[in-house]
């Protein structure tokens, strides 16, 4: 693999530097779906490499090609998310005609499952689907969409079955983005950059055929990722990059003799090793296969915050300084620092809050009981 | 790639909670913690029985000669069930000093601290000078010594418990005592290096670190227990929000320290260079998570968790006792910093 990567660091660099430029994009994907590094497990009739799962393997790869600073190419919800979902649960004719295409980066996934009223609370989502004919006709809005604007397709959550419950009427399906009656909204978000959208449907019709499963079975196949996924590993790759970034910084202001200074990096410290450590622990309970319990569902709140806490810690060593932004004079690092603190604060609230993330770490790790449901609430779902 | 217990050190964590909750269950800590002496040298030669004081000491001289990751199974366990033993002295931090002395001293005490025959105390804290002669601060059970190991600077010596006078101190966790001892003459300084010396007192502090994290756990699970039983408004406690996110907090703070605790050991069994700051460090981190763990905990039980009757306060003063032994966690940051990030690296 490291003569793979000695080999190819400048076709890599390019590909991601001239992310523009299609054709350099998708040749290097192609490259690296031949070469078992992307792609690895999936079956070669559907375009992939074929491998068994290999957990230790696909880390592995992601390290080396971490460290080596060489992109795995197009890192999209639409190969990490979509290909195994299909794998698992589209016809055959689905698989051929999605997943090759997918995996080379030709089609573009975005993902569409939240929505305005629906955000924790996922499964009372309102865009509908009605069928007329051989088609459905879609009506509602999603949000936190990343990617949409880039998207070629999206694989969405639809209510269609009216009478089947709040979970029971959900359906996956396969929408093409530009279908008439398709409209993405960009959604500035605080760090000032809109990485995501607002998608407002408005009588979209998309075939009958891209319903993945069967009418109703959306919200066993949205979870399949969440139940058989590999557990979360928790990895502080990140945290120490930014650790060690935020040492640097210490040192240059001359904080790193300071001893209130020292106390604060060593805190960080102490917990990023303990994060570490805690990941390899959870990677040797998957591997073999033992409930890993409470260990495995803690790691998206620590982490996080973690992130958090060190981004401000190398805020405050750079004091009036940490105020700039990207493209300001003397920003440090072009403003990564107040980038990463906000982005570390997204990530706190997205794929589940802090508090949301609480309640699973009580309910699942801790055997702790659900909070009862309120009597009168208003119906949900498909009841409404 | 196998970070996590082997099955022995499993079996190892099993037999020592179940010999706990038969030996030593929560009643006789207490009479042991009520007692005037608040030492039981019958419990001392029942863990030695077990096994449990010579995990360290190396088959010849009576113990089994496994590492610091398997002591530290055992240390956890003693820390869960809040045992009335000095475990980080008797079992790691003087067998230690005792095995790089070597000769005739190891020959005669080493068999008898890991069978629990003998009480030896190691003096590591503060030194006075006073006109009966050196005085060393809280030592660990310095009433119940048979022999004391004053470690003074880069200098050890060994000290017959006849050739010392002994005050007790009154301190909050009940179930360890410490106390003052004066010694008359020091006598000669053993041989040992000085590595020797820090290599023992970082296995000490990772000891300490996994007593603190099992009475911390072992202080979680019996919140939640009582959150799943008690009822006000018509619900169980445990099902309002407010007290689960405590507990959800809590456990995610504590949970990572069982993989730092682990690796700092598994580093000290590998004489890894990084664990001069490693060890303080973990100390540092695995005592305050704890402090914090206890305190949140403790306010789960409401005003039961504040009376003598409750078990919670065996377990925060467990960690409370840990937490200032052998550095205090601001101490031990800088200790780590200053082996880490030299002053005067700006």
């Amino acid at each position: 693999m490291r003569s793979f990567l000695d080999a190819k660091k400048d076709v890599a660099i390019s590909a991601a530097v001239g992310a523009k430029d299609p054709a350099a994009v998708a040749a290097w994907q192609k490259e690296l779906v031949d070469s078992g590094w992307v792609g690895r497990t999936i079956p070669k009739e559907y375009g992939g490499y074929g491998a068994d799962p290999d957990l230790l393997a696909a880390i592995v790869i992601e390290e080396e090609f971490a460290e080596a600073g060489v992109s795995l190419g197009m890192a999209n919800q639409g190969i990490s998310m979509l290909i195994p979902t299909l794998l698992q649960y589209a016809s055959e004719e689905q698989k051929q005609s999605f997943i090759g295409p997918t995996l080379a980066a030709e089609t573009i996934w975005c993902q569409g499952y939240s929505e305005p009223g629906s955000g924790s609370d996922l499964a009372s989502l309102q865009t509908r689907g009605v069928l007329d004919g051989d088609e459905y006709v879609i009506n509602g809005q999603k949000i936190w969409t990343s990617t949409a604007h880039e998207a070629d397709m999206m694989f969405g959550l639809i209510r269609t079955e009216m009478d089947a419950g709040k979970h029971g009427g959900i359906t996956y399906i396969l929408l093409s983005m530009d279908t008439p009656g398709i409209e993405v909204r960009p959604l500035k978000t605080m760090t000032g950059e809109s990485s995501f959208n607002e998608v407002f449907f408005t009588d979209v019709r998309v075939p009958r055929s891209n319903v993945v499963g069967v009418p109703g079975q959306g919200w066993e196949i949205a979870t399949y990722l969440l139940r058989h996924e590999r557990a979360m590993l928790g990895r502080t790759t990140q945290t120490e990059t930014f650790l060690a970034s935020c040492v640097d910084i210490l040192r240059e202001t001359g904080l790193l003799d300071d001893p209130l200074y020292r106390d604060r990096l060593m805190k960080v410290q102490g917990r990023t090793i303990a994060m570490k450590y805690h990941g390899l622990r959870l990677l040797t309970d998957t591997l073999k296969k033992r409930p890993s319990g409470v260990s495995g569902l803690i790691t998206k709140l620590n982490g996080c915050q973690l992130n958090y806490d060190v981004c401000e810690l190398a805020i405050d060593a750079l004091n009036e300084r940490g105020i700039l932004k990207a493209g300001s004079r003397r920003v440090r690092d072009g403003g990564a620092w107040q980038g990463n603190y906000m982005y570390a604060l997204g990530l706190i609230i997205g794929g589940g809050t802090a508090q949301i993330q609480k309640n699973i770490i009580s309910e699942v790790g801790l055997g702790m009981p659900r909070e009862p449901k309120v009597p009168n609430a208003a119906p949900q779902g498909g009841t409404a | 790639m196998d970070f996590g217990l082997s099955e022995p050190q499993r079996m190892l964590q099993q037999t020592t909670a179940q010999f706990l909750t038969e030996t030593a269950p929560l009643e006789r800590v207490r009479q042991i913690m009520d007692s005037k002496e608040g030492y039981d040298a019958e419990l001392l030669t029942q863990l030695g029985d077990q096994g449990l004081l010579g995990l360290l000491v190396d088959e010849e001289h009576g113990g089994f000669g496994l590492g610091l990751l398997d002591t530290i199974v055992a240390a956890q366990t003693l820390g869960a069930h809040s045992t009335p033993v000095n475990f980080h002295d008797q079992a790691v931090f003087a067998p230690l000093l005792l095995a790089s002395i070597g000769g005739p001293l190891a020959e005669e005490w080493l068999p008898k601290v890991a069978s629990g025959a003998a009480r030896v105390s190691v003096a590591d804290g503060a030194l006075e000078a006073t006109d009966a002669g050196l005085r060393a601060l809280y030592v660990p059970d310095a009433l119940h010594a048979d022999a004391f190991l004053v470690v003074r600077g880069d200098e050890v010596f060994f000290v017959a418990s006849e050739n010392a006078v002994t005050e007790p101190l009154e301190t909050v966790d009940d179930t360890r005592r410490l106390g003052d001892a004066t010694f008359g003459n020091l006598g000669s300084p053993l041989e040992i290096s000085t590595q020797q010396v820090q290599r023992a007192r970082q296995a000490a502090q990772i000891a300490l670190a996994a007593d603190a994290l099992g009475a911390s756990r072992q202080g979680l699970d019996i919140a939640v227990d009582y959150a799943m039983q008690r009822e006000q408004f018509g619900r169980i406690i445990g099902s309002y929000q407010g007290l689960k996110h405590v507990c959800a907090e809590v456990v995610a703070e504590l949970d990572p320290v069982q993989s730092l605790v682990w690796f700092a050991a598994f580093s000290w069994d590998e004489q890894s260079p990084d664990v001069p700051w490693l060890a303080p460090l973990t100390k540092a981190h695995a005592t305050e998570v704890g402090s914090y763990a206890v305190t949140q905990t403790t306010q789960v039980f409401g005003g039961i968790g504040f009376t003598w009757e409750c078990d919670m306060h065996l377990f925060y003063k467990r960690v409370g006792f840990d937490r200032q032994l052998l550095g205090n966690p601001a101490e031990l940051r800088r200790l780590a910093a200053d082996l880490q990030h030299p002053a005067g690296g700006s």
